[in-house]
């Protein structure tokens, strides 16, 4: 039993948040009201000034596990999601060998069972190996839980094999996540083509290469009646592509923005710094805008991190040979609030409902709340203290992030997954 | 004002570069004396560390450290088994060890150079890195321009062909501007970044690039090893379109206007034959002043020199409006 006084609980739905009691019995909220009685035994919690909001979910992340357990493994994974807060992830299923078979995901989620004090589900491959060739075992997978296809890290790049899956797979009730890029314009997949491409002499990845894609798949969707899922958009024309064909009303289509394309730009790679290497690319701040605009507006149903480690050694290279992707689990939630939240960008209905409601949603799965009757999936944040992201702090295996050693405002203190406390700072 | 490295021209002060030419005029005067050695650097090491081909700023390099009575090992990268990332850091770690007191590094990765002297103790030349910097090669051509034009200021510069690949044309255009020299770039769509500065001016056609009265055309090499992508139809359409023909350079002749490459020329392509016996010429003028420039290079830096770190490029963007315009 537990009963946390005098927290400021965030919901989806309003931009206020609502003083009071939470009881937690067995892992259900019990009660939430003003000055609740203290029943026998309940260890109290003063909560007072922090906000109780419902766990994140992250439907976009890298657990490297099969084949590359030396960047990640689903225990630390899932425990770098448990310091942010974070109490269900999404898997990508590029691991080697790929998941594109229901042996395969059957492993990962029993292992998953095993490893993680969260729930881990895993998205298959469109087609076998990711080689855009040949369709995944999809039906078996889906009998395993997997609703979401993709061949994340690359795009599926024949689009009469995709239309296909897609025909094939929606009668399924399965939908389609989009990494988007024309392999043959994107380059060496290194940076933005801009101003910064020029600096630094490296042949720039152009936003139209990302920005073709995001409206063939879209296309592609409503060709097959399917449900596409654009991943991790970084470009202005991009969002304006998908607010289009949203306001079309035609194809059911959603899409994910990440906080590292909202907060920085080609600008931050500076000298070089690998910490700032992704796919796809930081452009500029003018994108940067236009993404915050689209995930206020909603253009964006989801924020979601893309986590992806890699080791020291790989990201200690030069940058081109440096592998894409920076961690982001155990800095999204914190960073979200130093950025956005604290300086009134937008408020925690908006990280309640991108970042934990709709990602849900979209999964299928029931959305976490504050709501007597929920099962307790909850976490206290601290708004007035900070948090110094040190190698210590982080539970990721791989810490190629930027915010490496930087303190921001904010701090994860608790995190309640049913009866247990996954976390206490 | 010293230093440690030499990464780019990018960061590199007006005084610093003023200092530079002041000191490969010095030097060049060396070469008209019976022994052309001076003992500056006896008793140093300087490693020759190109992962690429080159035979010109490999020699120069080689004869300028030579010249300064520097003890100089090539690294031999051609038959050791380094080609990539990984292995250059497990190369760093052992040039660290030999404890060498110059690296001189050309590689096909930008930002390379700048990683090795992170890493090192010892003062590192970027001699080409990638479509990066050469900043030696722009310090000859600002020394040679300099030689025909002792105040540059308002002289124009046309530079001419693949700027997308060339690391020539960042680094002279960057510091012809910093000595107050104007810059345009010509060359086909497919060879001329979107972005580039806006200090930059981008003709598309010669006729409209000549109207602007150039008083230097400088021709880049057209690249054919990174011609495995078509980024013009073929040689003989460059030669009509952005070459030097026979007719432009009688145009050329008439005008009085000098003409740079740095080198290897592919004849026929950028320019006809005849450019290469133009008085006005300046491209064996540009070979024999890498020389007096990599020697001032090499006394000027400061092995084993705890130096803040150059500025990031972010930092060197905001203060560019100091930095570039004179």
């Amino acid at each position: 039993m537990l009963l946390l006084q005098n927290a400021r609980i965030a919901s989806e739905n309003s931009p206020v948040l609502l003083e009071a009691d939470v009881l937690i019995v067995e892992g259900k909220i019990q009660d939430i009201g003003p000055n609740l009685a203290i029943p026998e035994g309940a260890r109290v919690i003063d909560a007072r000034g922090r906000v109780l909001m419902p766990g994140m979910f992250d439907a976009h992340v890298h657990f490297r596990a099969p084949g590359f357990e030396n960047k990640e493994t689903i225990t630390t994974g899932s425990e770098a999601a448990i310091n942010g807060g974070i109490t269900g992830v999404v898997m990508m299923p590029n691991t080697r060998p790929a998941l594109d078979s229901a042996t395969a995901v059957a492993t990962v989620l029993e292992n998953a069972k095993l490893r993680s004090r969260i729930p881990v589900y895993t998205s298959g491959c469109v087609t076998k190996n990711r080689e855009g060739k040949e369709l995944a075992e999809i039906e078996g997978m889906r009998e395993l839980g997997v609703k979401m296809l993709t061949d994340d890290g690359d795009t599926t790049n024949d689009p009469a094999v995709l239309l296909r899956a897609m025909q094939y797979a929606t009668e399924f009730g399965m939908f389609f996540a989009s990494h988007c890029e024309v392999p043959e314009l994107a380059g060496p997949r290194a940076l933005n083509e801009g101003v910064m491409s020029y600096r630094l002499g490296i042949k720039g990845s152009p936003a139209c290469a990302e920005e073709i894609i995001i409206d063939r798949d879209i296309r592609l969707a409503r060709a097959a009646g399917a449900h596409v899922h654009i991943q991790h958009v970084s470009s202005k024309l991009g969002m304006e592509t998908i607010r289009w064909w949203k306001s079309r009303g035609d194809v059911k289509v959603t899409a994910e923005v990440a906080p590292h394309h909202l907060m920085f730009t080609d600008e931050h790679i500076g000298d070089y710094d690998t910490n700032y290497k992704m796919n796809p690319p930081l452009r500029t701040q003018a994108d940067c805008d236009a993404l915050l605009e689209g995930l206020v507006e909603g253009v964006f149903d989801l924020i979601a991190t893309d986590h992806a480690p890699h080791t020291p050694f790989e990201k200690a290279q030069d940058f081109l040979s440096a592998p894409n992707g920076i961690t982001g689990l155990d800095t999204a939630l914190v960073s979200l609030y130093h950025h956005f939240v604290e300086p009134k960008k937008f408020g925690w209905d908006l990280v309640v409902k991108r970042y934990s409601a709709e990602p849900r949603r979209l999964m299928g799965l029931p959305v976490a709340a504050v709501e007597v009757g929920q099962q307790a999936e909850c976490l206290l944040f601290d708004t007035e203290a900070e948090t110094t992201f040190t190698r210590e702090f982080m539970k990721s295996k791989s810490q190629n992030t930027p915010f490496l050693d930087q303190t921001l405002k904010g701090r994860v203190d608790l995190v309640i997954l049913g009866t247990e406390i996954l976390l206490e700072r | 004002m010293a230093r440690k490295d030499l990464l780019d021209i990018a960061s590199l002060h007006r005084e610093e570069i003023e200092f530079l030419l002041d000191q490969s005029t010095s030097f060049k005067k060396l070469f008209t004396h019976s022994v052309k050695k001076i003992p500056a650097l006896e008793g140093k090491s300087v490693l020759m560390l190109f992962y690429e081909a080159s035979t010109r700023t490999h020699s120069s390099f080689e004869v300028a450290a030579k010249r300064l009575s520097a003890e100089v090992t090539n690294f031999d990268v051609a038959h050791s088994s380094i080609t990539k990332g990984e292995s250059v850091r497990e190369t760093i770690e052992t040039l660290q060890a030999m404890r060498t007191d110059y690296i001189v590094v050309r590689h096909g990765h930008s930002g390379l150079p700048g990683m090795i002297a992170r890493q090192t103790t010892a003062s590192v030349i970027n001699a080409g890195d990638g479509a990066h910097e050469h900043p030696t090669q722009a310090l000859l051509d600002a020394f040679t321009i300099k030689e025909k034009f002792p105040d540059p200021r308002g002289k124009k510069v046309l530079i001419i062909g693949d700027i997308l690949h060339s690391r020539v044309a960042r680094s002279t255009s960057t510091l012809l501007q910093k000595l107050g020299v104007e810059v345009a770039y010509l060359g086909p769509g497919s060879l001329v970044p979107k972005y580039i500065p806006e200090s930059i001016r981008r003709f598309t056609d010669y006729e409209a690039a000549m109207a602007w009265s150039p008083d230097v055309v400088y021709l880049l090499r057209v690249q054919m090893e990174r011609q495995d992508v078509q980024f013009f139809p073929n040689v003989r359409e460059y030669h009509r379109v952005y070459g030097i023909t026979n007719a432009r350079l009688a145009e050329i002749r008439d005008r009085g206007l000098y003409i740079m490459h740095p080198g290897p020329v592919n004849r026929g392509v950028e320019l006809c034959d005849a450019v290469m016996d133009y008085e006005r010429s300046l491209i064996t003028n540009q070979v024999e002043n890498g020389i007096s420039v990599r020697m001032a290079v090499l006394d000027w830096l400061t092995p084993g020199g705890d130096f803040p770190r150059q500025e990031s490029y972010v930092a060197q963007q905001r203060a560019s409006s100091t930095v570039i315009m004179p």
